[in-house]
């Protein structure tokens, strides 16, 4: 198993890729701890899937620009298992807007949920990390992130945010024998892609070498790979799933 | 940024070894009995001798040099059920009576440590150099290679320390000189360490051939104090400062009793606007103690100097000499009043050297004086453990049984919380390394950040964690503001960071230690071009190591008795 007897949390856990991370990564022999925002129904069905996968795992209703709430459950955390091994942030969302049309809101809510996120999530699970000398920290990111594609602004603006905060912090704990990397989905067949106009998917698989969408337990298996000893020496790195395109 | 009309400042040396201490040996090649020089080289020990016949020898003593330390210090555990003194190691110090150079047995006596000497021509005498045997063994742990000058002004011909000028066996840059710019003074201090003959006041240009000798030898100096005599006596005392004040000096300290100070507030103003720091001798706060230690009830004149330095906010450090008997009950009341105010930056207390013109003759038992742990328990007990005797670490810029010190982080409600709370020392010796400022070097940044993040990680765990993490956050941002600082800016800046108590224990014929000696940073340079350190200037130069009129050492050369360098 690829992360067998490791403890770890990912951020928006409950559902789509989230789920598919928590699944994966119960499956591989970790114990997955999730948060959610919203639906308990969901996490219960994330919950219901890591016990089908063989794991062990918890819930917790704490949003990720909750800080306070992410300190308290990463404390909590910390007290029954000892230590923290693996973080994915993997909490977003997508949302189909053009700029002309975008509020400020819709830019601040994309930026919050995963830049800002995915900062507190991280410093939060840090302190434990720092402590242990050890951490894997995977950032979801985004094909929209890296290639110049048709995207939401805000959208790939977070996504290469997010590549850049890879890097930088991969840079500054690495002496603390603690990776940070970004894996980067292209179109996947659920979550965030749900919503995308036909046309967006068309254009994708004109371009993509595959000829399909990714499913997301193969975005899931590059996760759980990128979070396990086996990568231990791909550091600051953004690994693209997407088929070629 | 490097400036591109001038050469970037060259980086002082390390020296090629660690210098650990000093050992009884013969030369390999005569067998004349030396004593050595016990160095740490390329993970081994080495005896370097330098015997008069033979000239330069050594001697392999252990290719481990961590097992050799480790048993090294294993010597300074006393065994179980031991009566009588146990025996750590020798050194050279000298003869109270007749200030020759005798061996003298490092011995650990009921958790405290002594010489025993035995001079041919005095007989046998006995001082205690400290009051904690566990402190002064474990010290050595901390030794670690000194960096060199540029320039050593002699050369070595009869060894330690006869050469002293420095000479290229020794094992120190000057990390703090000292110039006595006057022999004049307006006290008549009981505890005088040196031997005013109100003859000499430096001349500016003078004075300025020294500060040049100290560049050209140094490169850079992070600090350059003006002593005395009381150095405000001198007519040309601003010129002098003036003089001093230039891009390779870091800070320029102006010690003083303060009287003028407190008096002349133009002169004051002068000191500030000149950006000179100030050094309080301030050893007390009552009559009796100031009648005792400096020879009249100063504290009004103390009260007004302190007055002078509030108001204008003239960054100071608090030098306390400490006395047994005397002024150690007011030992903590100085750490209250240093911890009080932003413009005190250290406090150096100095257990009492019996050494010059006050001091040699000043009432005292060497068996029982104040010493470095005996200052720092003070410390810790009068001030309700605000300030703990865990919280004091030997420097190792010098040799560690010369200085202790402590940093103190300023926390965002103005309190302080010293640094070995959330700091190990141990770990992160970088940060004791050498200098009793933090240079910005790669290895300082380095261990700084590991700090931050050991804070960071352990922070529910470190007593006022949060607090300490809000107070370097501020450290940063002040140091690093979105507007750049001019260099001298940022140099204040970073000093209102933190604030640091040393303890720094000069020697005297009681406690001398040649190998203490050998590692001296604290020198003062002469007229002509020699920079001598501290303790050996006071024992074998000044002429007063036993009070007035005490003969030279033949080698001795008396402050402004030599032509002035050219």
């Amino acid at each position: 198993m690829l992360v067998g007897g490791r403890v770890a949390l990912v951020t928006g856990g409950s559902r789509g890729l989230g789920r598919a991370i928590c699944t994966t990564l119960a499956r591989e022999g970790a114990f997955v701890a999730f948060n959610y925002a919203r639906s308990d129904a969901d996490a219960d069905a994330t919950l219901a899937a890591i016990a089908d996968a063989g794991g062990r795992g918890s819930a917790h209703k704490v949003s990720v620009l909750d800080k306070a709430g992410l300190g308290a459950l990463v404390k909590a955390l910390d007290a029954v298992h000892g230590k923290i091994d693996i973080l994915v942030n993997n909490a977003g969302f997508g949302q189909v807007v053009p700029l002309a049309l975008m509020e400020e809101s819709d830019w601040d809510d994309m930026l919050d949920t995963h830049v800002k996120g995915a900062f507190l999530a991280t410093q939060a699970v840090l302190r434990v990390m720092v402590r242990e000398r050890y951490g894997r920290v995977v950032n979801v990111g985004s094909l929209a992130g890296i290639k110049m594609m048709q995207a939401p602004v805000h959208y790939a603006t977070a996504k290469a945010a997010l590549k850049g905060f890879t890097e930088a912090l991969a840079k500054e704990i690495g002496r603390y024998g603690i990776t940070v990397n970004c894996v980067a989905p292209g179109i996947l067949d659920e979550g965030v892609s749900d919503h995308l106009p036909p046309a967006r998917k068309e254009e994708y698989l004109r371009h993509c070498a595959l000829r399909r969408v990714g499913k997301l337990e193969e975005a899931a298996d590059m996760i759980a790979f990128i979070a396990s000893d086996r990568a231990s020496y791909t550091n600051g790195a953004t690994l693209v799933v997407d088929g070629a395109v | 940024m490097d400036c591109t009309s001038c050469d970037a400042t060259p980086t002082r040396p390390d020296r090629p070894h660690t210098f650990f201490a000093h050992a009884q040996d013969t030369c390999p090649a005569c067998g004349v009995a030396i004593e050595a020089r016990v160095v740490l080289r390329d993970g081994a020990v080495v005896h370097l001798l330098r015997c008069l016949a033979c000239g330069p020898q050594e001697r392999t003593i252990s290719d481990d040099a961590d097992a050799w330390v480790r048993s090294f210090l294993d010597r300074g555990v006393v065994p179980d059920g031991l009566v009588g003194d146990h025996l750590f190691k020798h050194t050279t110090s000298t003869c109270p009576g007749c200030l020759a150079l005798v061996t003298a047995q490092v011995v650990i006596r009921k958790d405290r440590v002594f010489f025993l000497k035995d001079c041919a021509r005095c007989g046998p005498s006995e001082a205690l150099v400290s009051e904690d045997a566990s402190y002064y063994v474990k010290a050595y742990s901390f030794a670690r290679a000194g960096t060199q000058p540029f320039l050593f002004r002699n050369g070595v011909e009869h060894g330690c320390p006869t050469d002293c000028g420095t000479c290229d066996d020794h094992e120190q840059h000057t990390c703090l000189p000292i110039v006595e710019v006057t022999d004049h003074c307006n006290l008549e201090c009981p505890i005088c360490i040196v031997d005013n003959q109100y003859s000499n006041h430096m001349e500016p240009a003078t004075f300025a051939k020294i500060v040049d000798g100290l560049v050209e030898a140094e490169g850079t100096c992070e600090s350059l104090a003006l002593s005395g005599g009381e150095p405000t006596s001198h007519p040309q005392i601003l010129e002098l400062l003036r003089i001093a004040c230039r891009p390779e000096i870091g800070r320029v300290v102006l010690i003083t009793n303060g009287i003028r100070l407190g008096k002349d507030r133009a002169f004051a103003q002068a000191i500030r606007d000149l950006g000179v720091y100030v050094g309080l001798q301030l050893d007390g706060f009552t009559a009796d103690v100031h009648e005792k230690i400096r020879g009249k009830d100063l504290v009004k004149e103390k009260a007004a100097a302190l007055a002078a330095i509030a108001e204008l906010d003239l960054p100071t450090q608090l030098i306390f000499v400490a006395t047994r008997g005397v002024n150690d009950h007011q030992i903590g009341q100085v750490v209250e009043l240093f911890l009080s105010g932003p413009q005190f930056l250290s406090l150096n207390f100095q257990p009492a050297a019996y050494t010059g013109h006050g001091g040699g003759t000043f009432g005292h038992d060497p068996a029982d004086r104040l010493t470095i742990p005996g200052v720092i328990k003070r410390i810790d007990e009068q001030t309700g453990g605000k300030v703990k005797y865990t919280d004091f670490f030997p420097l190792p810029c010098s040799h560690p049984q010369c200085v202790s010190l402590t940093y103190l982080l300023r926390l965002g409600d103005g309190t302080s919380v010293p640094f070995a709370r959330f700091v190990d020392f141990e770990k992160h010796a970088t940060l004791l390394r050498s200098s009793a400022t933090l240079p910005a070097t790669p290895e300082v940044e380095d261990a700084l950040t590991d700090v931050i993040h050991d804070v960071f990680a352990r922070q529910d765990e470190i007593e006022r964690g949060p607090e300490i993490l809000a107070a370097l956050r501020r450290s940063l941002d002040e140091m690093f503001p979105r507007k750049p600082l001019a260099p001298r800016e940022t140099f204040r800046v970073s000093e209102r960071q933190s604030k640091s108590i040393f303890l720094h224990h000069y020697m005297d014929r009681h406690d001398f230690d040649l190998e203490r000696l050998r590692k001296c940073c604290h020198h003062y340079p002469q007229i002509d071009g020699r920079i001598m350190p501290a303790c050996g200037f006071n024992m074998f130069h000044r002429g007063a190591a036993k009070g007035p009129n005490t003969p030279r050492a033949r080698f001795g050369r008396a402050p402004f008795s030599l032509p002035v360098i050219g």
